[in-house]
């Protein structure tokens, strides 16, 4: 008898699936493959980006070597050059600080700013050359070569002879290439950990388990990232906290990103570009094909437009930014405004669309 | 007064068997509860590592107890939920859980769940209940208070309570959203779309509204087939199915199982019995002893004088209350979805996808300058989540801000905010009112009239729906 009502059941129940199934068009099945995104995002973009990073740093290596055996003016100008192509490679990998970059703290390690001059030179004095601590990450990292290689002089002839002449000559030499060497390092880590031939994160960034949605998944991941990322170290790190929204309304121009090389502006408006690379999916299916996949394009274009305006707003700004800062500083802030807008679309309204939650850490909801 | 058909439900006597069982199983799935709990690292990152809790209005006092006293207090509450589950010191047991769970979900609002909420409410109720009198060990060490039956109001009342729970929990589907616009299970299905098997069948729209209309329903009515004998199994599967059907789509923790556990205690006494039997076939190192069948007066429990009437005037308020609170957001004007007054203690349960961005502005009225808040300098990712999109958490946060300055600073300091939020899908809007100084609002159960009104005629980004 148990049996009877059992079967009855789930036949009635498997007949009105099934009615209610067949009598609606498939025309509204999204039909969106997320795995296929996860690849172009994986393959095409984050991979490609840490390995030309890599790529950049071994040659601001070889430039520091160069620079080592010959101190020449030329060289010095080639060795900034070097290090100006790592700063704008750092772009392109920093908005995915997740995984194998945040196991090797690759932003703080790479990119802490603004630096700590004073400290900078006592290191060089006393010969100190341990990197990594967290007391030293303002005077390491990409900002400190900078300091060591735009700021220690008014003119790159003042800069040279800090290492020829100067006493400390050869200890700044020697925390330039220890300081490199300590880049390096950390870039080769997490590139190799990303690369299918190293660590495979790759293989599981793309394995069938983690293509759902939720926290640990590797779309949350990514997106939860790039978000953060956009929100903290875009919009706030290089134009709002030196623009002072975050300091009581009072400007702190020495704040900006590459102060002493004097080229802010250029490195944020290619970390934008990458931004506005990720949503897209550059030439492949991206974030924006997924939201129209769900019926939500209007959402899609108008976070692509309120991009381009942050992007034309960027670009109105001239370097260098520390002075722009000073002259007028409401430019500044009228870009800040209009990253600002970028927040809400991102954070709220796409993640609420896709179905992502904007939470660093596992928790039930109900 | 009462016609016998009622009192039948009250003060008849029935076998004690459901009674012990669902003890058993509650705290069996408690003890559960708090090793997971434990083991993915929430008592550090929800209770020990923020800066700064949202409490509840009026229970500001509560507060955690540090990292030592956390995990002491979530120590002494795994040990009360064995105890119950064992039944030894039962009383003891059950009172200390009550009181440490609840005093924990008390701390943070941000994490308040729903199942939290009735995980309180059930052990308040076991308090007052002869739980312990059978299949325990509470017997064994005393076996005078052995008793095989019991009057049935200690069962029925957990049956009126989980009643509640589902008819609640069902009424608060019956909204525009839910059933017209399959809202919010029209995000959250499709991204589940990965899943093997049952995966592609989410991504179309018609299975949106099929799972909304079907959660109504078995809300409304899974109490009433719970309840009837002959439709009990086939109800009974029907909670198994939709509980793990939940359990699979979201990330909803130990909900499911509470609730498949507690709904067996609308079976019968002769099915708890073979429960108990098949319990101890598996614990025979744990004498349980088993209630017998025969009935005598001397084995029914029996509360009398004065005791019987502070317990049952306890029990009948706290049932108004349960009849009432749900009920309150009649009082507040405006959507309750999007003001969440009288949202909580509800049972409105995976209602709405509410995402949102708040920007809290602070400005020095006697200098003019004003700043922008790093919200992630005070609270958790989590905690910045939760109160973007609540505003009685945004007030408080305000009010943080205002301490944390003047603390700093000294002197006065207007505090607004800049939140847009989204429901359901549509483009985000303003959820209060950018020029209010929260500084000078004050919190409490009153109508929190800088919250913007909710706009009915919002676009929704997806273009299927209104």
């Amino acid at each position: 008898m148990l049996h009877f009502r059992t079967t009855l059941l789930i036949t009635l129940l498997l007949l009105l699936t099934g009615a209610c199934s067949s009598n609606t068009s498939s025309d509204d099945q999204s039909n969106f493959d997320r795995a296929a995104m996860l690849e172009n995002y994986g393959n095409n973009i984050i991979v490609p980006a840490f390995e030309s990073l890599q790529t950049s740093v071994d040659d601001l290596q070889v430039a520091a070597e160069d620079f080592e055996t010959e101190r020449t003016l030329e060289n010095l100008e080639t060795l900034q050059e070097a290090l100006k192509s790592a700063r704008l490679a750092w772009q392109d990998a920093s908005p995915f600080q997740f995984g194998p970059s945040e196991s090797v703290l690759l932003r703080a390690s790479l990119n802490t700013y603004p630096v700590d001059t004073g400290k900078i030179s006592d290191r060089v004095s006393s010969g100190e050359d341990s990197f990594g601590t967290i007391d030293s990450r303002d005077a390491a990292g990409l900002p400190a070569l900078g300091y060591l290689l735009h700021g220690v002089g008014d003119t790159n002839e003042e800069i040279l002879s800090m290492y020829t002449t100067d006493t400390d000559a050869d200890n700044r030499l020697d925390y330039l290439l220890g300081n490199i060497s300590f880049v390096k390092e950390k870039v080769d880590t997490a590139t190799e950990d990303w690369q299918a031939s190293g660590g495979d994160y790759i293989g599981m960034f793309l394995s069938e388990e983690n293509a759902g949605t939720d926290v640990g998944s590797s779309l949350g991941m990514l997106i939860n990232s790039y978000v953060k990322h956009y929100e903290r170290f875009l919009r706030d790190g290089k134009i709002g906290i030196p623009a002072g929204v975050r300091s009581a309304g009072t400007p702190r121009p020495l704040a900006v990103e590459a102060y002493y090389g004097g080229y802010s502006v250029e490195l944020a408006s290619a970390n934008l570009q990458q931004v506005e690379r990720i949503f897209t999916g550059g030439d492949s299916r991206g974030l924006d094909d997924n939201l129209e996949a769900l019926g939500a394009g209007d959402l899609s274009s108008e976070i692509q437009t309120q991009i381009d305006e942050a992007q034309s707003a960027l670009d109105g700004l001239s370097d260098p930014l520390s002075q722009r800062i000073e002259e007028n500083n409401d430019p500044v802030l009228t870009t800040f405004e209009e990253m600002q807008q970028v927040v809400t679309l991102l954070k709220a309204d796409m993640t609420s669309i896709l179905g992502i939650t904007i939470t660093y850490q596992d928790n039930d909801g109900d | 007064m009462i016609p016998e058909a009622i009192k039948k439900h009250i003060t008849g006597r029935i076998s004690i068997a459901p009674l012990a069982v669902f003890r058993f199983l509650f705290g069996f799935i408690m003890l559960v509860s708090i090793i997971r709990f434990a083991a993915k690292g929430w008592i550090y990152g929800l209770y020990i590592k923020p800066d700064y809790f949202f409490t509840f209005y009026g229970f500001d006092w509560v507060t955690p107890l540090g990292e030592t006293g956390m995990y002491l207090l979530f120590l002494g509450m795994g040990i009360a939920a064995l105890s119950i589950m064992l039944g030894y010191f039962y009383r003891f047991g059950i009172v200390i859980f009550f009181l440490t769970f609840t005093y924990v979900e008390l701390i943070d609002k941000t994490n308040y769940l729903n199942h939290y909420y009735f995980v309180s409410i059930v052990s308040f109720l076991l308090m007052f209940v002869p739980a312990h009198r059978s299949f325990s060990l509470d017997i064994l060490r005393k076996p005078s208070l052995r008793r095989n039956y019991v009057p049935a109001w200690t069962i029925n009342m957990f049956k009126l309570q989980l009643g509640l729970v589902y008819f609640f929990a069902g009424v608060a589907k019956l909204n525009p959203d839910w059933l017209l616009n399959a809202m919010p299970l029209q995000i959250w299905l499709p991204a589940n779309a990965d899943l093997p098997i049952v995966g592609p069948l989410l991504e179309y729209t018609a299975s949106a509204y099929i799972f909304s209309w079907a959660g109504a329903f078995y809300d409304l009515t899974i109490t009433f087939f719970l309840l009837w004998k002959r439709t009990r199994i086939p109800a009974y599967l029907a909670v198994i199915v939709f509980h793990m059907f939940t359990w699979f789509l979201f990330q909803i923790g130990m909900f499911p199982f509470i609730m498949i556990l507690c709904t067996l205690i609308f079976f019968s006494s002769d099915f708890h019995q073979k429960v108990i039997r098949f319990i101890s076939s598996f614990t025979n190192f744990l004498p349980f002893s088993q209630p017998e069948s025969k009935a005598t007066d001397k084995k029914a429990f029996q509360i009398n004088g004065s005791k019987k009437s502070i317990i049952s005037s306890i029990l009948i308020i706290h049932f108004i209350l349960q009849f009432l609170v749900p009920l309150r957001f009649m009082l507040y004007p405006g959507n309750i979805f999007w003001t969440e007054q009288g949202f909580r203690f509800s049972w409105r349960v995976m209602l709405m996808e509410k995402a949102g961005h708040a920007t809290f502005h602070i400005r020095n009225p006697e200098t003019g300058n004003e700043w922008q808040v790093r919200n992630w300098d005070y609270l958790t990712p989590n905690q910045e989540k939760e109160m973007s999109t609540r505003p009685d958490m945004i007030l408080q946060f305000a009010h943080h801000l205002e301490d944390e300055y003047q603390k700093n600073f000294g002197g006065d300091v207007e505090v607004t905010v800049t939140s847009n939020v989204t429901l359901n899908g549509r483009r985000s809007q303003l959820l209060i009112d950018p020029n209010v100084d929260l500084t000078v609002q004050e919190r409490g159960f009153a109508h929190k009239d800088w919250i913007l009104p909710f706009n009915e005629k919002q676009q929704n980004w997806f273009k299927n729906l209104q």
